[in-house]
C-alpha cells in the first residue's frame, strides 16, 4: 500500500546510513523547503483553475478550455505572462516596504504549513501548540496587506488594506473560539493529538449539533480572513479597483495572488483536522468490514479530499453571495457569530465535562 | 421578545443563502445546461438566441420588390445617423409625380444595434438579422446600399 | 561556538538592529514595521527556547495586536508617508544619555546573578499545565491575578462600548417639540405673505 511514511522513512534510513546527523538535517530542510515550494507552485495552479472552472460551471458557463484538453495549462500560461510582465513600482510609493509586502504575505503563508498532518506520521513540525501557532501566524498576514496598502501611495490601497485589517481583527475572535471548542473536546493544542483523538469517529459527528455550529462559524469566518466573496471587501473590484494590490504587477502580484489561494489551502487543511479527521479514514461505529475497507484508501487522499471538499464549499460560496457592505460585516461578526459562538464554547465544555460525547 | 427576533433572524438567513446555494450548487451538477457556445467549432449549428440583433436588412419578396416608400422615418429615428436615405420621384402612368426611394444607405460602422429605426418603420419594410460576421478589410465596405439593385416598391405600399 | 550559538547571535543582531532602525528612521510608519520586525524577533528568540507557548503569544500579543493597533492609530491620525523633522541635538544626547543608563542598569543587574548550569537543562512546557496552574489556588497558582485581569479587561471593554455607543436622539436632554406646535409656529408666517401677493 503506497503511503507517504514509508516513503519519509525510508529517505531518513538512506541519509542515516550516508551522512552524519547535522547533514542529515540540513538536506532534510532543504528538502522541506522545495517540497513546499513546489507545493505552492502546484496548488496556485491547481485552485486558480479550479475556481474558474467551478464558477463557470456554477454560472452555466464552460470556463477556460482553449489551452490544452479541458483548458487544463490555463494558469500555466497565465503565469508565463505574470512572469514575463513588468514589475512596476508606482512614483512616490515606499519602494522598500512596498517590495516587501508581497513576500511577507508569502512567507506567513510558507510558515503555516508547517504544522499541518498532511498523511499519518508525515508532519513537518509537530509542534506542541499547533493551533495556537497556526493562529498566531496566521495574524502577521494582516501586517502584509496593511503594509502593501500604505506603501503604494494610492487611496484605494490603502482604504481597501484599512477594511482588511478591520475585518481580519475581528473575525480572527471567532475563528479562534471555534477553535477552542474543538481544544476543549480534544485537550490538546497538538495537532497530531487532535487527528488521534478522531480515530473512532470524527469530531463534528461526535461533538453532536454544538460542533456542527463551530464548524459553520469556523468556515465563515475563515472565509472572512482570507478576504474571499462574500467578504472581499479589501478587494472589492467595483468599488477599490483591486484594493491593496492595486498597484502591484508582474511577480509581485503574483505572489499576492497565490499567497490568497495558499491561505485558502492553509485554512481548509486546518477545519479538515479540527473538525473532519484530517488523514483519518472515515469509519462507521461497528461496521468492520466497511471500516477496513476505508483504512484501504492512502491516508493523504483522505486528507486532500476533505481539503479539497472544504475548498469546493468556500468556492461555492463566493459564487453565490453578493458582497457585504462594511457595517453587515461588522455587524454579522460582533452581533451574530461572536455572541454565538461564545454560548457555543459555553455548550461545550459542559457537554466536555459531563462526557456526553462520543 | 428580542431573543425570539434574534433567532428567527438567524433561521430566515440560513434559509434563505441556502436557497441560493441550491440553485448554483444545481447548475454545477447539472451541466447539460451549460450555455457556452464554441464559436468556430459549432459554426454550422449555431445557436442563436431570438432577439440577437446583427445587423439591418430590408426585406425583399421573391419579386425584388420591398415596402420602403422612402419616408425617412428610420433616419431620422436613428441616434447617431447610420441611415441615410436618397430619395427619387417616380413618375405613375397617369403623370403624377411620386417620391420614391431611390438608395438606402446604411452605415453599418456606425450602427449600434438599438432597433429603433426597425420600430419606426411605419410599412415594416427593414428589420434587425442575426449575421455578426462583418469582419472586413476595409471600412468602405461596411457601408452598404440596403435596396437590391432593380427592386422596387411593392403595389398598395403607401 | 555551535549552530545554535550561532543562531542566537543572528536573531540577537536582527532584533536590535531593527529596535535600532525604528528610532532613527524618519518615516513613522517604517517606524512602526521594524518595530514589529523587532517584536518577532523576540518570538524567534522565544522559539530558540523552546518555549513556543510564550513565542505565540508574543505574536497575538504584540505582532497581531498591539502593532496593528499603532498602524491604525498612524493612519488615522499622522501623514504617514511624510519625512518628520530631525529631532534637536539635545534631545539626541539625552536619549542615548537614557538608553545607556538603562544598559548599564540591566547589565549590572544580569552580571551579578551568575547562571547556575542546573537551570540549563531542557524543559519540556506542557500547554495544560500552563493552563492548570493559571486557574490553581496552590501557593503557585496564578488565579488571583488572572481573575484580577480578566476584570480589569472587562472593566475595560465596558468602558470603551460606553464611549463608542451612540446615545438615541431624544435622551441626549433635548426636548424635541412635536410637529402641531411647530405647525403653529410656521403657518402664520406665510399667511402675511399671500395677502401681499394678492
Amino acid at each position: 500500500m503506497f503511503s507517504l511514511e514509508g516513503l519519509t522513512n525510508s529517505l531518513q534510513q538512506w541519509l542515516n546510513a550516508h551522512f552524519s546527523s547535522t547533514w542529515v538535517l540540513v538536506i532534510e530542510s532543504l528538502l522541506v523547503i522545495l517540497l513546499a515550494i513546489t507545493l505552492f507552485a502546484i496548488l496556485g495552479l491547481v485552485l486558480v483553475l479550479m475556481e474558474r472552472k467551478v464558477a463557470a460551471h456554477m454560472q452555466i458557463r464552460l470556463g477556460p478550455n482553449r489551452v490544452g484538453p479541458m483548458g487544463m495549462f490555463q494558469t500555466t500560461a497565465d503565469t508565463l505572462k505574470l512572469i514575463m510582465k513588468e514589475g512596476l513600482t508606482p512614483d512616490g510609493a515606499d519602494k522598500f516596504l512596498f517590495n516587501l509586502a508581497p513576500f511577507v504575505v508569502m512567507i506567513v503563508a510558507m510558515l503555516l504549513l508547517a504544522p499541518i498532518p498532511f498523511a499519518q506520521n508525515f508532519q513537518i513540525w509537530d509542534i506542541n501548540i499547533g493551533v495556537l501557532f497556526v493562529s498566531a501566524v496566521s495574524s502577521i498576514s494582516v501586517i502584509g496587506i496593511l503594509m502593501a496598502g500604505w506603501a503604494s501611495n494610492n487611496k484605494y490601497s490603502l482604504l481597501g488594506a484599512m477594511r482588511s485589517g478591520a475585518q481580519i481583527v475581528s473575525y480572527e475572535l471567532s475563528a479562534g473560539l471555534s477553535i477552542i471548542t474543538i481544544v476543549v473536546l480534544t485537550g490538546s493544542l497538538q495537532l497530531s493529538d487532535i487527528v488521534s483523538s478522531q480515530q473512532n469517529g470524527w469530531w463534528i459527528f461526535k461533538g453532536h449539533i454544538p460542533a456542527f455550529i463551530a464548524f459553520v462559524i469556523f468556515i465563515i469566518a475563515v472565509t472572512a480572513e482570507t478576504n474571499r466573496a462574500p467578504f472581499d471587501m479589501a478587494e472589492a473590484e467595483s468599488e477599490l479597483t483591486a484594493g491593496f494590490h492595486t498597484e502591484y504587477s508582474g511577480m509581485k502580484f503574483a505572489l499576492f495572488f497565490l499567497a490568497e489561494y495558499i491561505n485558502i489551502f492553509i485554512v481548509c487543511a486546518i477545519g479538515a483536522t479540527l473538525f473532519l479527521g484530517g488523514w483519518m479514514p472515515l469509519h462507521i461505529g461497528n461496521l468492520e468490514g466497511f471500516n477496513h475497507i476505508m483504512d484501504y484508501i492512502p491516508s493523504s487522499v483522505w486528507f486532500f479530499g476533505k481539503v479539497f471538499f472544504l475548498i469546493f464549499l468556500i468556492m461555492w460560496f463566493r459564487w453565490t453571495f453578493p458582497r457585504l457592505r462594511i457595517d453587515q460585516l461588522l455587524n454579522l461578526e460582533w452581533k451574530y457569530l461572536l455572541p454565538i459562538s461564545m454560548l457555543n464554547l459555553l455548550l461545550v465544555t459542559i457537554m466536555a465535562i459531563m462526557g456526553w460525547h462520543f | 421578545m428580542f431573543i425570539k427576533e434574534y433567532i428567527s433572524d438567524i433561521y430566515h438567513a440560513v434559509k434563505s443563502l441556502l436557497t441560493g446555494m441550491k440553485t448554483t450548487g444545481g447548475y454545477f451538477i447539472r451541466p447539460g445546461e451549460i450555455i457556452t457556445q464554441q464559436y468556430p467549432e459549432n459554426r454550422a449549428d449555431l445557436n442563436l438566441s431570438e432577439r440577437f440583433r446583427g445587423e439591418v436588412v430590408m426585406i425583399h419578396d421573391e419579386n425584388n420588390e420591398h415596402a420602403c416608400t422612402g419616408c425617412t422615418a428610420c433616419e431620422l429615428a436613428c441616434p447617431n445617423a447610420t441611415i441615410k436615405i436618397i430619395t427619387k420621384f417616380d413618375v405613375s402612368p397617369d403623370g403624377k409625380k411620386k417620391k420614391a426611394l431611390d438608395t438606402f444607405v446604411y452605415h453599418l460602422e456606425l450602427c449600434t444595434m438599438c432597433n429603433l429605426c426597425v420600430e419606426a418603420c411605419p410599412t415594416d419594410a427593414i428589420k434587425m438579422a442575426q449575421n455578426f460576421e462583418h469582419s472586413v478589410y476595409d471600412r468602405s465596405k461596411l457601408t452598404k446600399k440596403l435596396n437590391q439593385p432593380g427592386s422596387k416598391i411593392r403595389e398598395g405600399v403607401e | 561556538m555551535n549552530a545554535a550559538a550561532i543562531i542566537f547571535y543572528i536573531i540577537s543582531a536582527f532584533i536590535l538592529g531593527t529596535g535600532i532602525l525604528a528610532v532613527t528612521t524618519r518615516k513613522i510608519f517604517r517606524s512602526a514595521i521594524w518595530l514589529l520586525f523587532s517584536l518577532i524577533g523576540i518570538a524567534a528568540l522565544y522559539f530558540w527556547m523552546q518555549v513556543e507557548f510564550i513565542a505565540a503569544v508574543q505574536i497575538i500579543v504584540y505582532v497581531g495586536g498591539i502593532v496593528v493597533l499603532i498602524i491604525f492609530s498612524i493612519f488615522l491620525t499622522q501623514r504617514s508617508g511624510a519625512q518628520m523633522a530631525a529631532p534637536a541635538a539635545k534631545r539626541n544626547i539625552f536619549a542615548i544619555l537614557a538608553a545607556l543608563f538603562g544598559f548599564a542598569f540591566s547589565y549590572n543587574l544580569i552580571s551579578q546573578y551568575e547562571f547556575p548550569a542546573s537551570a540549563t537543562q531542557p524543559f519540556v512546557v506542557n500547554v495544560a499545565d500552563i493552563g492548570e496552574r493559571m486557574l490553581s489556588l496552590s501557593e503557585h497558582g496564578f488565579v488571583l491575578p488572572f481573575e484580577l485581569v480578566s476584570m480589569l479587561l472587562l472593566a475595560a471593554m465596558i468602558g470603551c462600548i460606553v464611549i463608542a455607543m451612540k446615545i438615541p436622539e431624544n435622551r441626549k436632554g433635548r426636548i424635541i417639540s412635536p410637529p402641531d406646535t411647530s405647525e403653529i409656529q410656521i403657518n402664520p408666517v406665510p399667511e402675511p405673505q399671500k395677502e401681499e401677493v394678492l
